[in-house]
């Protein structure tokens, strides 16, 4: 089991969350973009986020503690794709509107700033407690060193 | 030179318990780490140690048991790397709808229980330590 795993796993966590704060972030400043290269309204897009397993180490499997230490579970967490909500866009009645249609209506993007923002307090909630076990580790590290002292 | 090997054994004996315990420890507060970094990824399960159980019923290594059939085993084997187990634990149980069963109450107290305990530990290996020296230098 390597020494500093714990840390890791936690930075993972950390980044795996400011990714997605980032997205949320892009979700908000976009809530009313009506134009995109692909010539639809903006979409929501969201994080997806997967657990990583079994990283062994080459330096483990060279000196074969990884093979016969079945702990080697957990690697953190990461963020393997980001996906695009697929929900209808929101219709807005708005004919002065450039991007309007025939009857008046505007197609927005299907943000809603209630959930972003609920999003964004999970968000820093998880990046805090990443932080803390980042912090929990580093003093348990830290006591050990105070062994034989 | 065996006298010597034991009283090594009987000097550092005391520790080797709270070494594992350590160890043991350490490989929590991996595990809870784990816990709280994908405490948003659907369908993870939360991960536990399996090492207070497997102590317990290893830690009367002083005795040495009657064996009358083959089949018996002995009591008190040495705890290993190998006997320290991480399970997931309530792999059908999810109190959310992605699946996800982590509860970040419980892993934060976990993360604080855990590290006292490691502290703890470290602290009476310090203290065995300590006592060595002492007979060492024959109490001054």
């Amino acid at each position: 089991m390597g020494y500093f795993d714990a840390l890791d796993i936690a930075a993972s966590g950390l980044s795996a969350q400011r990714l997605r704060m980032d997205i949320i972030s892009e979700n908000i400043a976009n809530i009313s973009t009506t134009r995109t290269s692909q010539g639809t309204p903006y979409r929501r897009k969201v994080v997806v986020f997967e657990a990583q397993d079994n990283n062994v180490r080459f330096s483990e499997l060279l000196t074969e503690s990884g093979k016969k230490n079945p702990l080697n579970q957990g690697g953190g967490v990461k963020a393997t794709k980001i996906v695009e909500d697929p929900s209808p866009f929101k219709k807005v009645y708005d004919p002065g509107h450039p991007d309007s249609n025939e009857e008046g209506f505007v197609e927005m993007p299907n943000v809603d700033t209630v959930t972003e923002m609920i999003n964004m307090i999970s968000a820093s909630r998880s990046y805090e407690a990443n932080v803390t076990s980042i912090n929990a580790t580093k003093s348990i590290a830290l006591k050990a060193l105070e062994i034989g002292r | 030179m065996g006298g010597v090997v034991k009283l090594m054994d009987d000097l550092f004996g005391s520790m080797k318990f709270s070494e594992k315990a350590m160890d043991a420890a350490w490989l929590t507060n991996k595990t809870i780490s784990q816990n709280i970094a994908n405490v948003d990824t659907p369908g993870y399960k939360r991960k536990t140690v399996k090492f207070e159980e497997i102590l317990k019923s290893s830690s009367a290594q002083s005795f040495e048991g009657l064996k009358t059939n083959s089949l018996h085993v002995d009591i008190g084997s040495s705890i290993d790397d190998e006997n320290i187990k991480i399970v997931t634990e309530n792999e059908n149980l999810s109190y959310r709808i992605d699946g996800n069963n982590v509860d970040i109450d419980t892993e934060m107290a976990s993360l604080a229980k855990n590290t006292i305990k490691y502290n703890v530990l470290a602290q009476s290996v310090n203290a065995g330590l300590k006592r060595i020296k002492t007979v060492i230098s024959e109490g001054r």
